[in-house]
């Protein structure tokens, strides 16, 4: 009885999924029939076959990616989780930076790309603020709003054992707010792809963006699509990699 | 809750000051240290670019273009992810058929598909249209199901002992109880639908913001430039306290993980 219960949704997903992809090489194949609109999942999976087996194109541009995306990534960690803390715990500080941070991180990212192209020119430098600017916000606003939400019993207990203002810090607030902090982290991985993918398509010549653009411009629709399940994959992978570390980090909390 | 709240009054004291202080800065600094306008025109130059651009309608052009486009996407969103979104939640079958679908669609950045939206779509408006469409979509077909999934089983026993039939329970009960996950749903689509049309006016486009964005970097118009990003910004922000008004108001027991949103 149980077994059959779980067994009913993974049959569904299967079969959705097995359904989709035939569906699209038939349309692709006979309705379509044309590479430069849609080509059939079959010569998707041959392309990215030959990228990353026979000529291993592939790799270059994933590595110019994971490269700007783990600066900005580590930037924005560095730079998000101390200024949400001292927001959290200064107001000065936080009316002072609030209209601007509520302008940068409300107006569409993209928006600032030209202009920090023109202040940072075409290198990486420019590429890792954009990543950078895409992944701080969230990271920042989850680490204020845990030291925000912090469960006033447990600042209780730590006046009542005395604790200095560094043992409060760290013993309480900083490991009450970990998870929001993760999930901030969560978040700000599909910016931060998204990020890459804006920075690249300005005045890059590799890197994952690139190749997306450049296939969409030259009309070769299966490294487009190589390139866009790429992107799917670093995102799914990075999602489970947070998750996984987030069910370390904090035991306590129900997977 | 641990620190005391003050007044919002001072609050807002203090971010005028700190916005004037900073245009102040930027005025000076741009004035003193720097001789052309390419790096960072001082915000003067950038009033006079807006009044300009304003008084020749070319900004109007542009933004009209760009509101077009995202109301089209936007309202089709709205339809038909809060349509896919309740069955969703209704019929747990629904939900496995379309889950593969919507998590893999969920995980690709939306950017690396505008290429493949423009080569189906064109360079026209419907283009934007679908880029605008897809992003709002997801975001609002999730949190529509999850609103219907999570709605009180207290509700469906009032709805059964008050004898509502099927259609009254899904008009009366399991639609008002989801509809502040479907607001939330819809702020999350706004922000990212902004940013899409965006890109993909960038990307090939002959009006819009995004194209007026192309243009002034392209030709080193960099008053112009900071028009459009500034505006871009404006919108960003209005839009976004907008929707939180909404929300507070439908929704005002549920507290946001979101900006500015005070315990």
């Amino acid at each position: 009885m149980n077994e059959n219960r779980n067994l009913t949704p993974t049959l569904l997903r299967v079969g959705s999924v097995i359904t989709g992809l035939l569906l699209w090489h038939y349309i692709a194949n006979l309705v379509i029939n044309d590479t430069a609109i849609l080509v059939s999942p079959v010569v998707v999976v041959t392309k990215a076959y030959e990228m990353l087996v026979t000529t291993g194109e592939l790799y270059p541009h994933l590595f110019a990616s994971s490269q700007i995306f783990f600066w900005g990534f580590v930037l924005a960690i560095l730079v998000g989780v101390p200024l949400g803390f001292v927001m959290a715990l200064s107001p000065l500080v936080r009316d002072y930076v609030n209209p601007w941070m509520t302008t940068l991180y409300t107006a569409p990212r993209i928006a600032f790309a030209p202009v920090l192209l023109l202040w940072f020119g075409i290198g990486a430098g420019s590429k890792i603020a954009i990543v950078f600017l895409g992944c701080v916000f969230p990271i920042l606003i989850n680490s204020y709003y845990g030291m925000r939400v912090v469960n006033r019993e447990y600042v209780e207990l730590a006046r009542s054992f005395r604790l200095n203002r560094w043992a409060l810090f760290g013993k309480i607030l900083l490991p009450a707010s970990i998870p929001f902090i993760l999930s901030g982290i969560r978040l700000a991985i599909g910016r931060g792809l998204t990020g890459v993918a804006i920075a690249e398509w300005f005045g890059a010549s590799e890197g994952l963006g690139y190749l997306v653009f450049f296939a969409g411009q030259t009309l070769n629709v299966p490294i487009l699509f190589v390139g866009v399940a790429a992107f799917a994959l670093l995102g799914i992978i990075g999602f489970e990699l947070v998750r996984r570390f987030e069910a370390f980090v904090t035991p306590w909390r129900k997977a | 809750m641990t620190i005391t709240r003050h007044p919002i009054r001072k609050e807002i004291q203090r971010g005028c000051i700190s916005i004037f202080a900073g245009v102040a800065l930027w005025e000076l600094l741009a004035r003193a240290l720097l001789e052309n306008e390419l790096l960072i025109p001082p915000p003067t130059s950038v009033v006079r670019t807006f009044w300009r651009l304003t008084l020749s309608g070319e900004l109007y052009k542009h933004f009209q273009a760009t509101l077009i486009e995202f109301t089209y996407g936007f309202s089709a969103a709205c339809v038909v992810g809060v349509t896919l979104g309740y069955l969703m939640g209704r019929y747990k079958w629904f939900d496995d058929i379309l889950d593969p679908w919507i998590a893999t669609l969920y995980s690709i950045p939306v950017i690396a598909l505008v290429p493949l939206i423009i080569i189906w779509f064109g360079i026209g408006i419907i283009s934007k249209i679908v880029v605008v469409f897809k992003i709002t979509l997801v975001a609002i077909m999730l949190n529509t199901a999850a609103g219907i999934k999570n709605l009180d089983p207290v509700w469906l026993e009032l709805a059964k002992s008050l004898r509502l039939n099927g259609w009254e329970t899904t008009y009366k009960i399991r639609f008002p109880g989801a509809l502040p996950y479907i607001i939330t749903g819809m702020r999350l689509g706004v922000g990212r639908a902004l940013l899409a049309v965006v890109v993909a006016e960038l990307m090939a486009a002959n009006a819009g913001l995004g194209y007026l964005l192309r243009d002034s970097s392209e030709t080193w118009d960099s008053p112009k430039l900071f028009v459009t990003v500034i505006l871009l910004a404006a919108i960003g922000l209005v839009s976004f306290n907008l929707i939180k008004r909404v929300e507070q108001k439908m929704a005002p027991w549920r507290q946001s993980a979101e900006w500015s949103s005070e315990s």
